[in-house]
């Protein structure tokens, strides 16, 4: 199959389900949901179609907009905006799309008592559009506006329930920080357009390598900072805690699951590796003592950020009384695991460490985003049902919500890293590489378990507890709030008996795509010179 | 035949054993008890009291409280399961049967899901005693791995040096123990560990100064409170097969000596000599720690236990593997 002939209806069709919504809303609540559920489903088999074709074939999809190429007549250099999608990208999309979709079932039985549902569902095809526009784009101001796309929508979530309190002040909040995370991310794009004169990622990687000034550096700097932002890693991760309890549960599920890993780690990684090329930076120039960019030190930063986001993540979310902020402190402790990782493939670049750390970190990417849409998912059921997110009045959940007390079982086991389940390999990977690079890294992700570990346990000490008077009345919840858990809970599982099948033939070919030790990526578009 | 060798003979090998670790561990008990009867001059029970306990609870009526979800039945099943599992990972005199690189962390965290599922167990069942079994438990538990850990990664690692090809494998205490190496720092480290292995022996199987998560006297058996039937007899066999697995550990680790070679025994006849000598062995050590230990001593406070775990267990488990350690590593 042509991977560039589909790639479009990738951005097409949640497009034009999201603007689409208002209208087919007239036909009633039951045509709104059943299109919600229709273009979040079609995009998913486009995903996984993409993902098959590139996972398949392992070439990098190039697709130009408005043209057969991305060079104008008689020019050189890129002119158009492309997308380009390698192994990553597309794992990120197929993520994407699948936790959308089980996001936008649960919202039928989830947002059935609010109002204003259309825009809602407009709003999270939207969030969807924006994460999809970030994995596949190739070109740097897209790149942006999809960014802003996604960040907006997110913010819009947040603050969907605007009657309660506390929707609206997380909302002010995340868009605030946001914003100016944006603004970081826009003057650095600002930046290297005015030095280099291009916005192609491929061709700016080229631009880089030949002349790496002070501007690249600031740019880099700068990118780092917003995307570190986006992502929640400490200290700016203050607006991930009132933001993702604040949101309806399903918006939760996305933001903790998808947004803040698209628009943080999987933004950081493209920028690192395919427009600031540790190949070429950390290898080939250093090798001819050409002026290149310090890559390992890069690294080093990003580890640090890590380590900090790791322990304090973690470490708060023992102390949480409230379900989702503790769901939301371990988030920002989990992408202290990924950043761990991605910083270590840089630091290592080059080493058989660092691909197995960039192979471990994508791997933990794809399994949190599943855990904690699962967890979310759950803490949803359990607000629906019960109306608090107090964990000290959720005690004996098991009794009367025994589905729902399993599903949380396997998520939080999977999340503390538990052989059967998927996030053990994932973490291992992790643990592996850091022992091996410096050991005292090794034992800081161990720390951040420990306190990963108490936390969860803690809550299934809650759960599984004498039933309080609150609790008898409750029960699970209706077959389109079970079925999103359901099918999260058969990924986990199924994933996890697999670990390095799933290790071997997609993670560690994801990470090599990614490395780009022969400049796939540039390549990929620098093969369409002269194409027209 | 790779379908033979990968599936068939693994399962037919656990079930075997699991059917004679199953006996051995509840004649143990047996043992046991007489063993202690005799030391405080009471006659005690008859060698197979525990097997006649078993079938009496499997037999009885079982009652589940108002308050118990779910879990309270599934605990002790997956208890079961865990430890079943597990035997397929513990050396009996000769290599376990899913040998394989790495597979202490298997280990390790099968003994220890073991004593989580115990813990669900007795928190669903919605009884505070229970409930303060079960906070002991995860105290205890939570301070008598670490040592344990600690001591069997050094050993595993020093052993590694060898050039063993499982490396972190249970295999590995066949081919080379921690004797051998032979110079006078890892003999004195190889005795502190043993000294932490017996205690961390103890604690898993909670007697003498560590029986304090089930204290029937003081909270009405803890984590067992609510259990009754089959269910407690699953738990009782559990704890029994446990027993025998932990007790195994440290004998493979420090006495893994086997008479097969004496009688030029190989294939299956060995292994079944083998185990039986490994038998004898668990019986020589779980009299030394179980039976004396029990007979002899009384029950700490729990947070005396906790101290005692941390303060000198621990320590002892630091120096022992720096000792072991020194020589690679100078």
């Amino acid at each position: 199959m042509n991977g560039e002939a589909i790639l479009p209806y990738l951005i097409i069709i949640p497009l034009f389900g999201a603007f689409a919504m208002p209208i087919v809303n007239l036909a009633g609540k039951k045509a709104r949901d059943a299109w919600a559920v229709l273009i979040s489903a079609l995009t998913f088999i486009i995903s996984s179609v993409i993902f098959y074709h590139i996972w398949n074939t392992g070439e990098i999809i190039v697709y130009t907009l408005g043209a057969e190429t991305p060079f104008g007549q008689g020019v050189d250099f890129p002119i158009r905006i492309v997308w380009e999608v390698d192994l990553f990208g597309a794992i990120m999309v197929f993520i994407v799309a699948f936790v959308s979709l089980m996001a936008v079932i649960y919202s039928i039985g989830y947002m059935k008592h609010d109002t204003g549902l259309d825009k809602y569902y407009t709003l999270i095809l939207i969030l969807e559009l924006g994460m999809l526009g970030i994995a596949i784009t190739g070109d740097l101001f897209n790149f942006y506006v999809f960014l802003e796309i996604m960040s907006i929508a997110s913010y819009a979530l947040v603050a969907f329930r605007n009657d309660t309190w506390e929707g609206i002040e997380a909302g002010i909040k995340y868009m605030f920080v946001g914003s100016i995370a944006s603004a970081f991310v826009l003057l650095s794009v600002a930046l290297l357009y005015g030095q280099y004169g291009t916005l192609t990622m491929g061709y700016l990687a080229v631009k880089i390598v030949q002349n790496p000034t002070v501007t690249a550096k600031v740019a880099l700097a700068l990118f780092i900072a917003g995307l570190l932002f986006k992502s929640g890693a400490s200290p700016v991760h203050m607006w991930l805690a009132d933001a993702h309890p604040a949101a309806p549960s399903s918006i939760s599920a996305m933001l903790s699951g998808l947004v803040i890993k698209i628009g943080g780690i999987y933004a950081i990684a493209r920028i690192l590796f395919s427009i600031y090329t540790p190949m070429a930076h950390s290898i080939v120039l250093k090798a001819y003592l050409q002026p290149h960019i310090n890559m390992s030190a890069i690294g080093w930063v990003i580890i640090i950020f890590a380590c900090l986001t790791l322990i304090i993540g973690n470490a708060m979310a023992v102390i949480q009384t409230d379900m989702k902020r503790l769901l939301a402190y371990s988030s920002v402790g989990q992408i202290g695991y990924i950043l761990l990782g991605l910083g270590i493939s840089i630091a290592a670049y080059g080493t058989q460490t660092g691909e197995i750390a960039l192979a471990g970190a994508i791997y933990h990417t794809v399994n949190h985003a599943l855990m904690k849409a699962l967890l979310f998912l759950v803490a949803g059921v359990v607000i629906h049902q019960l109306g608090t997110r107090n964990l000290n009045e959720l005690s004996g959940l098991a009794k009367t919500m025994p589905k729902t007390t399993f599903a949380f079982l396997i998520g939080a086991a999977a999340i503390v890293g538990m052989p059967p389940l998927n996030g053990f390999a994932s973490k291992w990977l992790i643990y592996e590489s850091s022992a091996i690079f410096n050991p005292i890294l090794g034992a800081i992700a161990i720390i951040g378990t420990a306190f990963c570990t108490a936390a969860y346990v803690r809550v299934l000490y809650t759960f599984f507890g004498r039933p309080s008077e609150k609790v008898m009345a409750a029960k699970d919840p209706e077959t389109s709030m079970m079925l999103p858990m359901l099918l999260l809970v058969l990924a986990i599982i199924v994933m996890g008996l697999l670990p390095w099948q799933i290790s071997d033939k997609v993670m560690i070919p994801a990470a090599r795509m990614l490395e780009q030790f022969r400049f796939e990526y540039i390549n990929a578009l620098m093969s369409l010179v002269g194409g027209a | 035949m790779d379908v033979m060798a990968n599936i068939v003979y693994p399962v037919a090998g656990l079930i075997g054993l699991y059917a004679f670790v199953s006996l051995a561990s509840l004649v143990w008990e047996g043992i046991d008890r007489k063993l202690v009867a005799r030391m405080q001059r009471r006659v005690g029970p008859p060698l197979l009291q525990p097997l006649y306990d078993f079938f009496k609870l499997a037999s009885k009526e079982t009652i589940i409280p108002n308050t118990a979800n779910f879990m309270f039945r599934a605990a002790p099943i997956l208890a079961l399961a865990t430890a079943i599992a597990l035997l397929a990972y513990t050396p009996m005199g000769f290599a376990p049967l899913l040998a394989s690189k790495g597979d202490v962390i298997v280990f390790i965290y099968l003994l220890t899901l073991i004593g989580f599922f115990k813990i669900l167990g007795g928190i669903s069942s919605g009884s505070p005693y229970a409930k303060i079994g079960a906070a002991r438990e995860a105290a205890i538990m939570v301070s008598r791995e670490p040592a344990m850990m600690l001591a069997l990664f050094a050993i595993l690692w020093r052993l590694g040096k060898l050039r063993v090809n499982k490396p972190f494998s249970m295999e590995v205490f066949y081919q080379y123990n921690i004797w051998e190496i032979g110079t006078p720092l890892s003999l004195v480290g190889a005795v502190i560990l043993l000294y932490v292995f017996v205690i961390w022996l103890a604690s898993e199987i909670e007697v003498g100064y560590f029986n304090i998560p089930d204290a029937e006297e003081e909270i009405a058996e803890g984590l067992l409170a609510e259990y009754s039937g089959r269910y407690l007899a699953l738990l009782k066999l559990t704890k029994a097969l446990k027993t025998y697995i932990a007790a195994s550990l440290v004998v493979a680790i420090f006495f893994p000596w086997g008479i097969a070679d004496y009688f030029n025994l190989t294939g299956l006849p060995a292994n079944v000599v083998n185990l039986l000598f490994h038998t004898l062995k668990v019986f020589i050590l779980l009299f030394a720690v179980q039976s004396v230990f029990r007979a002899t001593t009384g029950r700490l406070k729990i947070t005396q236990a906790v101290g005692f775990l941390w303060k000198n267990v621990f320590l002892a488990s630091l120096i022992g593997a720096l000792l072991i350690a020194m020589e690679v590593i100078m």
